[in-house]
């Protein structure tokens, strides 16, 4: 192998790999089929290629895998788009493995651009641009490489550090002119298949269930996947937003876990009310990212109507409504791999709910106490609260005082009896659901109405909106206040109910969460509507006219050159459609000729092996055949055409083709009526 | 009248459209299906990011035609021509291909217009080196084949289209008849003094001696020693080095059609090259001229141009590439 050969093979291997990986970071590919071009690659790289010799077997198997492939798509347990970016993977595996000539080298390309459309198709996320690139730029210099390689002569060197120069260059305005299409080309969606959405990498971990369990291991809250993004109206404007995003409530404990008394299901609606509307409502549209993994809608404290919901599926983004369930939970009726909603949610402060407007049994479990429940939770509240009997008051002494005796961890001690106990008597550490467990319970020891709520605390500011992430889910209480309603009491310590992850961790997903903000922004959501802004942007002036100066009604010179260039294009694709138009076609002649056969062929003449045209008109003159006057024109012009330099006019062909038809037939005529004319003489 | 358009506008338009033919490879076709599609899929779905691979895709055409021209501008070629090129055989063919202004990539040059088949490639030309680029042609047949021009392909950068610069230089090769085995009898040789060798005691040979042999009936007998035979008893002839050079004069019939004048000419370029490198003294007698016998390799070229041009009309100067 020459010098160069081997770093074009590598670079070719490695952008097929990051076509696939195009397609890959949509996560929706079969395991096996990533497995399968992982190994293939790997082999690849290392210079084997065990297909050199088993083209037939290999392809075979591939055979096999599509068929394999296809009845998965009929039988619906595969997407078809997903089905054929596998294929596409393996064909390009089965490439990379095989001998590598020119037309493997192509086949690789060609599928890696195969792969990359199935990405875009399959995949909206940020990595996906940058595979692209890596894919244009590996790709670019590999078929450079090969394209100088075919021209050096056998022995010599490839010149590779001189090819990359120029070629950078090329792809450097391939790419600017790549942007340049992307802004200004217009448009025109016929929206037959409607875009897809991406579940992302990762599992999703921020899952909300119908009961809450202390014990166990908590892992969650060092998890700083990004699972919502909200936008708000008015917007606070604050870096940190420090605010509770409330998914539901609970009110039975029975010892180990939280449930509620009342779990059915009213009718589905596109918008439900939760609380009558009142003034200053705070709206919210949220988007719950892949990452979230639930089905239950989140507002700002406290929530007053849901709706206008969206559920983005791999099939593309429908509509979808929302039902209520107990615990003041909204559910979205369809899954989805992502949502987006609307929410209001009344401004800071109560919830405004009164007792009396609870159902029954939620207003006997707010005060409900698990069974065998340790004396020792009501003997210490009444202790701490010292005769409080003030519901807010007393939470807020309670919390503060939690706060101050206990600590934070998120290292449990696993399941135990009476965890609630063990949390307040033995350990005396936790996280924020034996903080909100103990305070509510405490609270109910004293006949004070309380729940647990949970959700996420948080949101920090990214580009104009909020997120929140998955470690910042979070439980607390809400304690009930005649007059004013549910009002929030954390008893967590306030340094751990943000997410606990890294920090240099946090800044690096926050510098992600900006880009990728950006390239939703500019790239993903780009429509007709922003090209129009970018071509106002060009066409109109920016200057503030001075005072006392009547404003110019004379476009900006920006106008001028965009006019000007706009003139260049269209005088351009004139001149390129004139040129196509006019454009000299050697092979018209060609093509007479076979039409001028094919009639011949209809009258029983035939060309013998290697008789031209003139030879065969020749002959027929010789023979005196009756259509030799007529084909002889056609000889002779066919000659003018193809060699005279006299090329056939418009219609001209069809004309002379015309005229030998019409003696064809004539003749045809001519040899039935003497076929059927009774003999004149017999044998004898 | 047409009116005449100002020169600067003429130099514009040159620039603009400059003569160059492009072709479509095979990858290239496969890459503008694949583009077309991504386009439609762009459009069915409005997916920003198959615009953006399509915006991508369709720059690379656009680049490829710019870099490709870039690669074809301020090129100078010239023929160096070839050494002795036979018909249907590959024979080394030379250009020397320069460049004004910077770097030029994967070009292949060929002759234009012509039956030769064969190109040659240079990988990389750097500026102002005067690159001789060496190709293995073909050609079908003997005569001379006139040149037109050189043609200068490039599929740089990605190997999507093959863009064509012709340089016309006008020039004729002279394609020698088929090398083939001579396995005819080359005829009688001359006898008296004819071609160089004129004194027929040339024909003795020359050079040291190198054996004795019993003298055949027929053979000179001034080739016996006579002291040897003496002492043998029988008449022995000296065999020397270089054995006797005799002198024939090949012909080629008049009359004869194309066919059977090619394989004339083919077998007499085969039996003159035999006689020659045995020795012998060899000239051509044509229907169209005439070659005095005399050896060696100036002498085989002479005959193989005569041969060469058989049946072709002579330029009036004799000009010719190879």
């Amino acid at each position: 192998m020459r010098k160069g050969t081997r770093l074009r093979l590598v670079l070719r291997d490695l952008g097929s790999g990051f076509a696939f990986a195009s397609m890959a970071v949509s996560g929706q590919l079969p395991i096996w089929s990533l497995v399968l071009y992982g190994v293939a690659l790997v082999i690849a790289l290392a210079g084997r290629r065990p297909f050199a010799n088993r083209v037939k077997l290999t392809a075979l198997l591939l055979l096999a895998v599509a068929l394999t492939l296809g009845t998965n798509v009929l039988a619906g347990s595969l997407n078809l788009v997903v089905a054929a970016c596998a294929f596409a993977g393996l064909i390009s595996a089965q490439r990379l493995l095989s001998t590598p000539d020119a037309a493997t080298d192509g086949q690789v390309h060609l599928s890696g651009l195969l792969m990359v459309a199935g990405g875009a198709a399959l995949s909206g996320e940020l990595i996906y641009g940058l595979f692209l690139i890596l894919f244009g730029v590996l790709a670019s210099i590999a078929l450079a490489l090969g394209v100088v390689e075919s021209a050096v002569p056998e022995g010599e060197p490839v010149p590779v550090r001189a090819v990359m120069g120029p070629l950078a260059m090329g792809v450097g305005f391939a790419v600017v002119g790549a942007v340049a299409f992307f802004v200004l080309f217009p448009r025109l969606n016929w929206n037959m298949i409607g875009p897809s959405a991406s579940p992302g990498l990762g599992v999703a971990t921020a899952g909300f269930s119908n009961t809450v369990r202390l014990g166990g291991a908590g892992t969650i809250k060092g998890n700083p996947r990004i699972v919502l993004r909200a936008t708000l109206t008015p917007d606070p404007e604050k870096e940190a937003l420090d605010a509770y995003w409330v998914g539901r409530t609970y009110d039975v404990f029975d010892g180990m876990e939280w449930s509620n008394a009342r779990a059915t299901s009213d009718g589905s609606e596109f918008m439900t009310t939760l609380r009558p509307g009142q003034k200053n409502l705070v709206h919210q549209h949220v988007e719950l990212m892949p990452a979230y993994g639930a089905r239950t809608l989140v507002a700002l404290e406290t929530p007053s109507r849901l709706g206008n919901a969206v559920a983005n599926t791999q099939m593309g983004s429908r509509r979808t409504q929302i039902h209520e369930l107990g615990g003041g939970e909204v559910r979205f009726r369809d899954s989805g791999i992502s949502y987006s909603y609307e929410a209001y949610s009344l401004p800071p402060g109560a919830s405004g709910d009164d007792v009396q407007d609870l159902p029954p049994e939620e207003q006997d479990a707010l005060l409900s106490l698990p069974e065998g429940l340790d004396i020792r939770v009501g003997q210490t509240a009444a202790r701490v609260l010292n005769g409080e009997r003030d519901p807010l008051a007393a939470a807020r002494k309670l919390s503060a005082w939690l706060q101050r005796e206990y600590s934070y961890t998120l290292e449990l001690s696993g399941d135990v009896p009476d965890p609630v106990a063990d949390f307040l008597f033995q350990r005396k550490q936790g996280h924020c659901e034996h903080f909100a467990t103990a305070l509510t319970l405490m609270l109910r020891t004293q006949g004070m109405r309380a729940r647990l709520a949970t959700g996420f605390f948080g949101g920090e500011r990214v580009t104009g909106g909020y997120v929140v992430r998955a470690g910042d889910a979070h439980a607390w209480t809400h304690v009930l206040v005649p007059g004013r309603g549910f009002i929030t009491v954390d008893a967590t310590p306030p340094a751990h109910r943000a997410s606990q992850s890294p920090r240099l961790l946090e800044q690096l997903i926050n510098f992600y969460e900006v880009v990728e903000s950006q390239w939703r922004d500019v790239v993903l959501d780009y429509n007709f509507r922003d090209q129009l802004t970018v071509v106002r942007s060009l066409t109109r002036s920016h200057e503030i006219p001075k005072k006392n100066e009547p404003p110019s009604r004379a476009p900006p010179p920006r106008a001028f050159g965009a006019a000007l260039l706009a003139a260049a294009a269209a005088y351009t694709a004139w001149r390129l459609l004139t040129q196509f138009l006019s454009r000299e076609r050697p092979l018209e002649a060609t093509r007479f000729a076979d039409a001028v056969e094919a009639q011949l062929a209809s009258a029983r003449i035939t060309r013998v092996d290697g008789e031209t045209l003139e030879a065969l008109d020749a002959r027929l003159a010789r023979e005196r055949h009756p259509l030799s006057p007529a084909l002889t024109p056609v000889a002779r012009r066919y000659l003018e055409a193809r060699f005279g330099g006299r090329p056939l006019q418009q219609g001209e062909a069809t004309r002379l083709l015309t005229d030998l038809r019409r003696a064809v037939l004539t003749e045809s005529q001519r040899v039935a009526s003497e076929g059927t004319r009774p003999p004149q003489a017999r044998a004898s | 009248m047409k009116p005449r358009l100002p020169s600067w506008w003429a130099r514009v338009r040159s620039r603009l459209r400059p003569p160059r033919t492009l072709k479509v490879t095979r990858i290239g076709r496969t890459y503008l299906v694949v583009t077309f599609g991504v386009g439609l899929g762009a459009l069915n779905t409005g997916n920003n990011l198959l615009y953006l691979l399509l915006g991508l895709l369709l720059s690379m055409v656009v680049v490829s035609g710019v870099l490709s021209e870039r690669c074809l501008r301020y090129l100078s070629v010239r023929r160096v021509g070839a050494d002795a090129a036979f018909a249907q055989e590959p024979f080394a063919f030379r250009w020397a291909i320069s460049r004004g202004q910077g770097h030029a990539f994967a070009l292949t040059l060929s002759e234009a217009d012509s039956p030769l088949t064969g190109a040659g490639g240079v990988g990389y030309l750097p500026t102002g080196v005067d690159h001789v680029v060496r190709a293995d042609l073909t050609a079908p047949q003997r005569g001379p084949v006139r040149l037109t021009g050189v043609r200068v392909t490039t599929t740089w950068p990605l190997g999507l289209f093959a863009k064509t610069r012709t340089f016309p230089l006008e020039s004729t090769l002279l394609i020698y008849p088929r090398r083939t085995y001579a396995c005819q009898d080359p005829g009688a040789p001359e006898q008296g003094p004819v071609g160089d060798a004129g004194n027929p005691r040339r024909n003795d040979g020359n050079g040291d001696l190198s054996g004795l042999r019993e003298l055949a009936p027929g053979e000179d007998a001034r080739r016996i020693h006579w002291m040897k035979s003496a002492s043998a008893g029988k008449l022995l002839r000296v065999e020397r080095e270089h054995e006797e050079r005799r002198t024939f004069v090949l012909t080629v019939a008049n009359g004869l059609d194309a066919e059977a004048l090619e394989r004339r000419c083919e077998e007499v370029a085969a039996l003159a090259r035999r006689l020659i490198e045995e020795g012998h003294e060899v000239g051509l007698d044509t229907p169209e001229e005439r070659i005095r016998p005399a050896a060696g390799t100036a002498q085989e070229r002479r005959l193989l141009r005569a041969l060469a041009w058989l049946g072709h009309e002579r330029p009036r100067g004799d000009e010719e590439a190879a």
